[in-house]
């Protein structure tokens, strides 16, 4: 970096500061919209739209979601159980997976990615799968059922096949072979130190997936003790659109439905989390790695 | 060879593919068949036991059951107290516990359907706007005839005969009802105080809501007027929101008239006319248009997202569709709490075209899964549920003390904690379908709405089928020409729903190219097929 | 010769099979005449299955008197559905299905094996290419008729009676193919030997532990989806509960019907042309900012950026749809109050179909950029600093260094992301479109794609399981046919790339 400033270099840099700056702030919009919405009192959200700073300051929204504050740290609590127990085995099995389909003197490797390819198109739909863990697998009610179902998927193991692919050349791991390493020494002292910035960018996918998951909860929970968090404050949403949709059906004494920008301090509630854990996992996207230093 | 290997590797996948799914299938059908069969084998034992039982000894409870209740919603937070109390006093007379799981609202309509499929329950919530009907008809419920004369002597009383006949397919009794008349008519709900202020008509016909709404619009320019959109017209009847206005004009056989641009009037069920090639229909669609270049709704109301808080708030001034008397009895205790001056004022259509009836049995009701493992003591603990005093009391409301009180005016009263949420509220099971009228505990909301009652029941007295909902009772089976359906209510979506919210430039020529599209789609095919069925059903039933 | 061999049962002969006659191995023309064999019996006029006790059978199903007389007759190898569809019993479908599936893959390996060996194609390895050939094709068809006579007393087992007869056909195909397999296997093991070629087991054990690393995912798969795959003969059924899932009636193409008469063809083009403006643009643009970040040196500005661009995944479509409608709306929209007071006309968005496949685009590309920004980060992390600093030192400038460093590293990853890509390209982002147009007619033409439509059509029979499968099902083979030739293409190209 040091070397020296050409005049390419300042144009690079003045062109790229400028565009990353308007994408940021394309991208931020929405958000910050949403964050000063949840501050803002519901009428006005309703008869003035959204702004970008909360114009009825009003913390009301943020009240409500917080009714019940043991229920939503409950939630909180399961999440965190699904994302890490979830995302650790996940990383585990799909690294093995990958590192097995990446080597060349895996016979069947282009089977293997066939097989696991293959159901990233074709699936049964939701009702065999759905059987599959109800009433074969007798998970329905269990916590099995919410993490089980997303430790793995196709496009997590073929990418992780690519980052191995791309970051330990084969002729390192065949001169280890020579020198006598087996497969789980090549794969824990040579793959995986390198895999840094792939193994973070897996990891982050999967937990992002769990984090954000409401489907598993709503097919498989039977007690709100196991929910997940995203599905504790969409369920709260779906109430009120449920509600309309019988509307035919009268006398259904309806809750107090959550208001415009109770649903925004719910976004917000739902994705603080994960935007202060992002940071942790960047350092791995910030600086990069040299695979020299292995080789030495 | 690397194609060829290449191939192989496919097949080896896809064979093997075959072979899991086969392993895996064979299974599941093994396991579906042997259900299957028990259930099958069970119903005909259990009917034959049944006979015998009833003979000598009445329903065998040597043996405790554990019945699971599948409702809709979202569990209340005092469930297994509620379930524990009501356990403590089934378990003393039928040996029997029950366990209410609960669907929540999220994807409610498939999980449903799932319930139903995987049979894990033994009762089941049933209602129309659940296709109580299709499903009974697609044998998801059990044939309850024989069972409730052997099991569910005190539900036949309760119900009598015609609401239980109401809820029967081919014959066949799939649900007990509940036994609460309601009174769902839409109606128009708009605001009473804006109408007094600016001295405005009563919204009760067509020109009086144009001057309702154009009055308000002159006084307060800025004031929106309907947020009328497309999500409670998505059927097959109406594609629009404020064509429900249009109840005002025709006098149907049910709101909206018949599907696929059919209708028929109240008086004359089974003389079905084409509405959507007729006149009126043209003359209809350039109101809708005049109202649109008037500014009633947004020209952007096809994919307008302003929800039910619309009216709450003060963005609209009126709501066509989708209202009833719970809803606006709903609208008058928020605007009171509000307390800004609000007024809402409720107009059922059913008032101005005289055609009034109570909900339909099949509104709120109750079926056995067809995988019921007991269907015997489901019954017997329905009849409990329902029929008991003290137990009806437990599911509907809690236990009295801690859950609610009756105040000096003996009304109900629900009990909150400190945060001002109720632990167990009213009906917090969301057991609709339990309401038995005798033990239905009245809270002030339900005096105000019993009122309305009252006066649409004397309405309703005056019809040609006095108090009776001709429509809901018809099951269509469209299994002949759903592909058509489809298409003819994509056809729907695309071309009906902009003519009826005025946003076409030239209204005849947008009036010809819908039917020509519609009539492509199939729509005679389709038409043919319902006709016929709804006219055979009339005769059945006497409707002429 | 056949019965020669049969008779011969001493060792010695059984060498004879790695005899050369006319440039091939005997085991390899053994295999070769069975196929021929194989595949005259699968002509359609010999039958596989019979109809016995045909009255008391029919008096079984639920079929009128005309299709009685159809289903007389007995059956081949493929048309064994047509007994299901017509009699209406469900029970014994699926298993049906998939031994149509397994004769027409059977077919194609005899086939194969055929034309193989007449075109005489060897390979680096000698004769094993033939003998693979030949081995898959005399094991599908031995598996092929095992399956065939568990079919007919399955079936006889589900009408609790005999109905159905096994034509001698199949055990006379059953002997000759385990005679073929044998035959080709012998030979085949001794050229293995001498190409140091591995079968399956020799291959477990000696990578054992690649194996094993498999196995956690291989129960995965199997739990996860492949069994659930089974529902996919859900498409041809229709579902009732009292016949339940496996036992509904077969009801072939008609869960299709509704896809023809949509406006398929519209349907299918605004999926694809959606999905490929997504994918390259996409990614372009995921791959020009990757870069920018990754040349960024100060660290805060670095960090602030890439979490400011991958807020917009956070952002759910419900919410996104509020703020798009207070920003398009035609009265109070933000839009449209900026162009008034400009002095200029209101613009009508919701009415006019021209601007969505823009807007559509921006929020599908904008809501995706942060998070696919990250594979192409990682990828630039990963990429040997050594590289550039060789490059700095022959004095390449920064626009040098990413056309030949950074560009070149990124596209294994760019290739792989597009061919997974491809393999969904008609599975729409349902989500997207909904929210985004929801219910709005007027812009179907340019909007609908087909998740849209399927969910409007569930929503008009909502107790059909047979349709949503059936599209699913459709989705499936479009994007399979099409991943499949992709993949050879790029195959042929360079091995690495490929996906499988």
């Amino acid at each position: 970096m040091t070397i020296r400033k050409g005049p390419s270099q300042i144009i690079f840099n003045i062109v790229s500061y400028t565009l990353l700056a308007l994408m940021s702030i394309i991208c931020v919009i929405p958000f910050v919209m949403i964050l000063s919405g949840s501050f803002t009192d519901n009428h006005t959200i309703l008869t003035e739209g959204y702004s970008l700073l909360p114009r009825d300051f009003s913390v009301e929204a943020y009240k409500t979601v917080f009714k019940a504050p043991e229920d939503i740290l409950q939630a909180y609590k399961m999440t965190f159980f699904y994302t890490g127990l979830g995302t650790f085995l996940g990383l585990i099995m799909i690294t093995l997976t990958a590192y097995v389909i990446s080597r060349k003197e895996f016979k069947y490797r282009n089977t293997v990615s066939f097989i696991i390819y293959f159901t990233s198109i074709f699936g049964g739909g939701t009702i065999p799968w759905y059987l599959m863990y109800s009433q074969v697998l007798n998970a329905k009610g269990t916590t099995f059922a919410i993490w089980f179902p997303a430790l793995m998927s196709p496009f997590l193991v073929i990418l992780m096949r690519t980052f191995i692919m791309g970051s330990v050349p084969d002729a390192i791991t065949e001169s280890a072979k020579i020198d006598g390493a087996g497969h789980v020494t090549i794969f824990l002292r040579i793959v995986m130190p390198v895999l840094g910035p792939g193994l973070a960018t897996i990891g982050l996918f999967l937990a992002l997936g769990y984090w954000n998951d409401w489907y598993r909860s709503s097919m498989f929970s039977t007690d709100s003790s196991t929910w997940e968090l995203q599905f504790y404050l969409y369920d709260l949403l779906n109430a009120s659109t449920a509600i309309k949709q019988m509307s035919q059906n009268s006398s259904i004494s309806t809750a107090e439905l959550p208001t415009q920008s109770v649903k925004l301090a719910m976004a917000v509630v739902s994705t603080g989390p994960v935007l202060l854990f992002y940071p942790f996992v960047q350092k791995y996207f910030v600086s990069g790695i040299t695979v020299g230093a292995v080789k030495g | 060879m690397k194609n060829g290997k290449k191939l192989l590797a496919l097949l080896l996948a896809g064979s093997m593919t075959l072979s899991l799914a086969a392993c895996g299938s064979s299974a599941s059908t093994e396991s579906d068949k042997a259900s299957t069969d028990t259930a099958a084998t069970e119903t005909a034992t259990t009917d034959e036991a049944a006979a015998e039982d009833t003979a000598s000894t009445g329903l065998d409870t040597s043996e405790r059951v554990d019945l699971v209740f599948y409702v809709m919603g979202d569990a209340p937070a005092d469930e297994t107290v509620v379930e524990d109390a009501l356990n403590e006093k089934l378990l003393e007379r039928l040996n029997a516990t029950i366990d209410f799981q609960f669907s929540t609202w999220t994807d409610f309509q498939q999980k449903y359907s799932l319930e139903l499929t995987s049979g894990g329950a033994d009762l089941i919530y049933i209602a129309n706007w659940l296709n109580f009907k299709q499903l009974a008809k697609d044998g998801a419920f059990l044939e309850l005839n024989d069972l409730l004369d052997n099991y569910g002597q005190g539900l036949k009383e309760l119900c009598g005969d015609d609401m239980l006949n109401a809820c029967s397919v081919n014959g066949e009794i799939y649900a007990v009802p509940a036994c609460w008349p309601e009174y769902v008519s839409s109606g128009i709900k708009y605001r009473e105080d804006l109408r007094a202020a600016y001295d405005l008509p009563v919204p009760d016909s067509l020109e009086n809501v144009e001057a309702y709404l154009s009055g308000i619009k002159e006084n307060l320019p800025n004031q929106g007027l309907l947020t009328s959109t497309t999500e409670e017209s998505t059927g097959l009847q109406v594609a629009f929101d404020a064509a429900w206005l249009l109840n005002l004009k025709y006098a149907s056989v049910t709101t909206n008239g018949l599907p696929y641009g059919l209708n028929a009037l109240y008086e004359t069920p089974s003389d079905v006319y084409d509405y959507w090639f007729s006149d009126d229909f043209v003359e209809d669609c350039k109101l809708m248009k005049k109202w649109a270049d008037m500014g009633f709704w947004s020209r952007s109301a096809l994919s307008d997202t302003n929800d039910s808080e619309a009216f709450t708030n003060g963005l609209c001034v009126m709501e066509p569709q989708g209202q009833n008397p719970s809803k606006y009895i709903t609208s008058v205790s928020t605007f009171a709490d509000a307390g800004q001056g609000w007024e809402a004022a409720y107009l059922a259509y059913g008032e101005v075209n005289g055609v009034i009836y109570p909900g339909h049995a099949t509104q709120n009701g109750t079926a056995v899964v067809r995988g019921s493992k007991n269907p015997e003591r489901a019954i017997a603990v329905l009849e409990a549920l329902m029929t008991d005093a003290e137990l009806n009391k437990l599911v509907q409301c809690g236990i009295e003390g801690t859950h609610y009180t009756i105040n000096d005016e003996g009304f109900y009263e629900s009990i909150t904690d400190e945060s001002g949420s109720a632990p167990f509220g009213y009906e917090n099971f969301n057991t609709w379908n339990l309401r038995n009228t005798e033990y239905k505990l009245i809270s002030k909301n339900d005096a105000l709405l019993q009122d309305i009652f009252n006066r649409y029941t004397t309405l309703g007295e005056k019809t040609k089928f006095p108090n009776v909902d001709i429509y809901s009772g018809f099951a269509e089976d469209f299994s002949e020409y759903d592909a058509e359906r489809t298409a003819v209510s994509n056809v729907m979506r695309q071309y009906l729903a902009p003519l009826q919210a005025g946003l076409v430039a030239d209204v005849d020529a947008a009036v010809e190219e819908f039917r020509t599209k519609a009539t492509e789609a199939g729509l005679e095919k389709v038409r043919e097929g319902f006709k016929a069925q709804w006219i055979a059903y009339c005769d059945e039933y006497g409707y002429k | 010769m056949k019965k020669e061999m049969k008779k011969e049962k001493k060792g010695s002969f059984l060498d004879v099979l790695s005899d050369d006659y006319k440039g091939k191995k005997l085991g390899i023309w053994i295999g070769f005449i069975i196929s021929i064999l194989n595949i005259v019996m699968f002509l359609p006029f010999i039958k596989w299955v019979g109809i016995v006790n045909a009255d008391a059978l029919y008096s079984k199903i639920r079929t009128s008197s005309a299709n009685i007389e159809i289903l007389r007759s007995g059956y081949n190898a493929f048309d064994l559905l047509h007994f299901v569809q017509y009699s209406g019993f469900g029970a014994i479908g699926l298993p049906a299905m998939l031994l149509l599936l397994f004769a027409v893959a059977t077919l194609y390996f005899q086939i194969a094996n055929v034309v193989k060996v007449l075109r005489n194609s060897k390979g680096r390895k000698g004769n094993l290419a033939l003998y693979s050939a030949g081995e898959g094709a005399m094991g599908f068809e031995v598996a092929l008729t095992l399956s065939m006579i568990a079919y007919v007393a399955f079936s006889n087992a589900r009408f609790e009676m005999k109905g159905f007869s096994l034509s001698p056909v199949v055990i006379i195909a059953l002997i000759i193919s385990f005679v073929g397999l044998v035959a080709v296997k012998i030979p085949q093991s001794k050229e293995r030997a001498f190409y140091h070629d591995n079968g399956l087991l020799k291959e477990i054990r000696k990578n054992w532990v690649l194996f094993l690393m498999l196995v956690p995912t291989f129960f995965y798969f199997l739990i996860n989806n492949y069994l659930p795959m089974a529902g996919i003969y859900y498409a041809f059924t229709n579902f009732n509960f009292r016949d339940g899932l496996w036992a509904s009636p077969f009801v072939g193409f008609a869960n299709f019907e509704y896809l023809v008469k949509a406006q398929l063809w519209m349907l299918t083009r605004n999926t694809v042309l959606y999905n490929i403006v997504f994918i390259f643009l996409g990614n372009a643009l995921q791959i020009i900012f990757a870069i920018f970040v990754s040349q960024v040196a100060v660290k805060w500005y670095k960090k602030t950026t890439q979490t400011l661009m991958f807020m917009p995944y956070f952002v759910s479509y419900v919410i996104l749809k509020v703020i798009v409608y207070n920003i398009f709306e035609y009265q109070y929209g933000v839009i449209n109050t900026f162009v008034v007071a400009l002095g200029g006309n209101r613009i009508d968005f919701y009415n006019t179909p021209s601007y969505w496949p823009f807007l559509i685009t921006f929020f599908a590309i904008w809501k995706g950029i942060g998070y696919g920004m990250v594979v192409y980060l990682a990828t630039i992390m990963g990429i040997d600093a050594e590289l550039y600093d060789a490059a700095k030192v022959d004095g390449a400038n920064v626009f040098q260094q990413i056309r030949f460093i950074t560009l070149p590293q990124l596209k294994p990853t760019f290739i792989i992301l597009l061919l997974y890509a491809l393999g969904g390209i008609m599975k729409g982002q349902f989500e997207l479109f909904y929210q985004m147009v929801g219910n709005n007619g007027v812009l179907y033409n340019v909007t609908d794609i087909l998740d849209t439509y399927v969910y409007r059509v569930a929503m008009t029979q909502p107790t059909s399981i047979g349709l949503g499968t059936a599209a699913g099902l459709y989705q499936s083979v479009f994007g399979f046919i099409l991943i499949v030739g992709t993949n050879w293409i790029v195959k042929r190209r360079n091995e690495e790339y490929a996906l499988f």
